[in-house]
C-alpha cells in the first residue's frame, strides 16, 4: 500500500527518527578517577542516573552499614542531594535528560562532593 | 585552511566530551539559532588542590582566529594560535589587564605547536595559576604585587 512512496521520496536511512530514545552509555568520573558506567535511555530523566548512583556511592560509606540503613535507599532521589553532577560545566537539572543536554553516547559527567556555603 | 581548523577543533571536541580532566570543561559556543561556532571555546579551568586557587572554576573564552590554520607555514599572524581569554579578567602576573593569558604554549614564536591540544593549554593554564612567571609579566598590578 505505501510502498510506492517509501522508496521514491525518502532521503537515505534517517538513523535520528530510530535512535530516537535508544539507550546511550555515560561515565560518571569522579575527581579520584574513579569511573561507573550507565546505560540511559535518551528521554529518561538522569535523575534517575543521578540517584542511582548516589546511592551506590553513599551505600559504600561505613555510615550507611553501620547503621543498617540499606532500606531507606529505595528512594534514590534521597541521596542525589549529597552529590553534584556536572555535565560541560553546567549542574545536571533534575528535568534534564539525556536528549534535552544533547548528550552522546560515551559523553562524561563529572560527579563532586555537594558543598553548601555559609553553614559552618 | 579554514576548513582543516574546523575539523581539527571538532574532533578535539569529539575527543574532550569522551574523556577530560576531571572538572574542566570546553564546548564551543552556540549562536541563538542552535547551531555550533567551532572558532569561539566557552572553557571552565578548577583551581588545582592544594593551591590557594582550589575550589573555584575559572572561566575563559577560548578565540581561534577564522582562517588560520593549526598548521604552521601558514604564518598570516604570527601570535598567538588561539587566544585564551579569562572573562571576567583574572589578577594574575601572566594575565592581561583585557584576560588575555600570556603563556608560551600559546604563542606560535615560543613554544606553540600544531600537536599541542585544548586539554594541553588548559591544563597548561591552570599550572600557571599558581606557578607566575615573572620575567615575563602582562599586568603590572599583580606583578609588582606578586615579586
Amino acid at each position: 500500500m505505501s510502498d510506492g512512496e517509501q522508496h521514491a521520496t525518502q532521503d537515505p536511512i534517517e538513523p535520528k527518527a530510530e535512535d530516537a530514545n535508544a539507550p546511550i552509555n555515560i561515565k560518571v568520573v569522579t575527581q579520584t578517577g574513579e569511573e561507573v558506567f550507565f546505560k540511559i535511555k535518551r528521554n529518561t530523566k538522569l535523575s534517575k542516573l543521578q540517584g542511582a548512583y548516589a546511592t551506590k556511592a553513599f551505600a559504600m560509606s561505613a555510615l550507611i552499614r553501620v547503621n543498617g540503613l540499606l532500606a531507606v535507599c529505595a528512594r534514590d532521589e534521597l541521596w542525589t542531594c549529597l552529590f553534584l553532577f556536572l555535565y560541560d560545566g553546567e549542574r545536571v537539572q533534575e528535568h534534564d535528560t539525556p536528549s534535552s543536554l544533547n548528550m552522546e553516547d560515551n559523553d562524561t559527567i563529572d560527579v563532586m562532593v555537594e558543598q553548601v556555603g555559609g553553614s559552618a | 585552511m579554514a576548513g582543516i581548523c574546523r575539523s581539527r577543533l571538532a574532533e578535539e571536541r569529539k575527543q574532550w566530551r569522551k574523556d577530560h580532566p576531571f572538572g574542566f570543561y570546553a564546548k564551543p559556543t552556540k549562536a541563538t539559532d542552535g547551531s555550533m561556532n567551532l572558532l569561539e571555546w566557552e572553557v571552565g579551568i578548577p583551581g588545582k588542590t592544594g593551591t590557594p586557587w582550589e575550589g573555584g572554576v575559572y572561566k575563559l573564552m577560548m578565540i581561534f582566529p577564522e582562517g588560520e590554520s593549526l598548521h604552521h607555514q601558514d604564518t598570516t599572524h604570527r601570535n598567538h594560535r588561539n587566544v585564551s581569554k579569562f572573562t571576567p579578567p583574572l589578577f594574575h602576573p601572566n594575565v592581561y589587564p583585557s584576560g588575555t593569558v600570556c603563556l608560551s604554549i600559546l604563542d606560535e614564536e615560543k613554544s606553540w605547536k600544531p600537536a599541542i591540544t585544548i586539554k594541553q593549554v588548559l591544563l597548561g593554564i591552570q599550572e600557571l595559576l599558581n606557578d607566575p612567571n615573572v620575567n615575563d609579566p602582562a599586568q603590572s598590578d599583580a606583578y609588582t604585587m606578586f615579586k
